[in-house]
């Protein structure tokens, strides 16, 4: 029997900026955008720009099926055939439309829980969407903090907001360590209703 | 006008010139994570 892969928590941010390498280690790109699909929170892929300080942004995507792995310092390709056109995962206005950092988090309720600074995300078999890093309003009773929001399996939005479960607020997290459990109840409590 | 006053205006427009950039460059380097798909989607509260 295969043990499970281990699991690690990593915000998004922390991707941006991450070089893409070939297994023959030659240097692409870098990550610019970090691309979920909202149904399962799975990544689809990433968007590009050339590396450098004053780089432009490149028309070319890495599709998440083209990911050989995400390292700590690099994301691995397996050449650049598996590169595909921006248009494929992540259209321009779509893109611009889709971008959920600064949107206002808001539970079912209507309670405004605070704006979105960073995404975080769980990988394993692949590389999911389990909360949103948040500048938390008075509604957390730890305003200006930056707290940690667990996620459903699919993320509601709703205009520039984004909806998250009135029970969420019962598993709010302070730090990563620890906050994959609190994913893990939030999402066992909303199975039971 | 006399030449330091060109020379302070020149001094002006290349400070706002450098600032703009950088906060162009910054904003464009920061990243963004999108959200895509229309699971969850209601554009019509």
């Amino acid at each position: 029997m295969t043990a499970p892969p281990p699991t690690l928590l990593l915000r998004a941010r922390e991707l941006t900026g991450r070089p893409v390498v070939t297994l023959d280690g030659e240097l692409i790109a870098e990550i610019k955008d970090v691309v979920f699909e909202r149904a399962g929170g799975r990544i689809a892929g990433f968007t590009l720009r050339n590396p450098g300080l004053f780089s432009r942004s490149r028309k070319d995507t890495v599709p998440w099926n083209g990911v050989h792995g995400v390292g700590r310092d690099a994301l691995m390709v397996t050449d650049e055939t598996v590169l595909a056109p921006i248009e494929e995962l992540a259209p321009r206005q779509a893109a611009r439309k889709g971008d959920v950092l600064d949107d206002r988090v808001l539970t079912d309720n209507g309670r405004d829980l605070g704006r979105v600074v960073d995404v975080v995300l769980q990988s394993g078999t692949g590389l999911e969407v389990v909360g949103y890093e948040v500048e938390a309003s008075e509604a957390l009773g730890t305003a200006g903090r930056r707290v940690l929001i667990p996620l459903p399996a699919t993320v509601a939005v709703s205009g520039e907001n984004l909806i998250v479960p009135a029970a969420a607020t019962e598993f709010v997290a302070e730090d990563l360590t620890g906050f994959g459990a609190a994913v893990d109840a939030f999402r066992a409590r909303l199975r039971e209703g | 006008m006399d030449w330091w006053v060109w020379v302070i205006l020149v001094l002006v427009a290349l400070v706002v010139l450098t600032t703009v950039t950088a906060v162009v460059q910054r904003r464009r380097r920061r990243g963004r994570v999108i959200g895509l798909g229309d699971a969850g989607r209601n554009d019509t509260p």
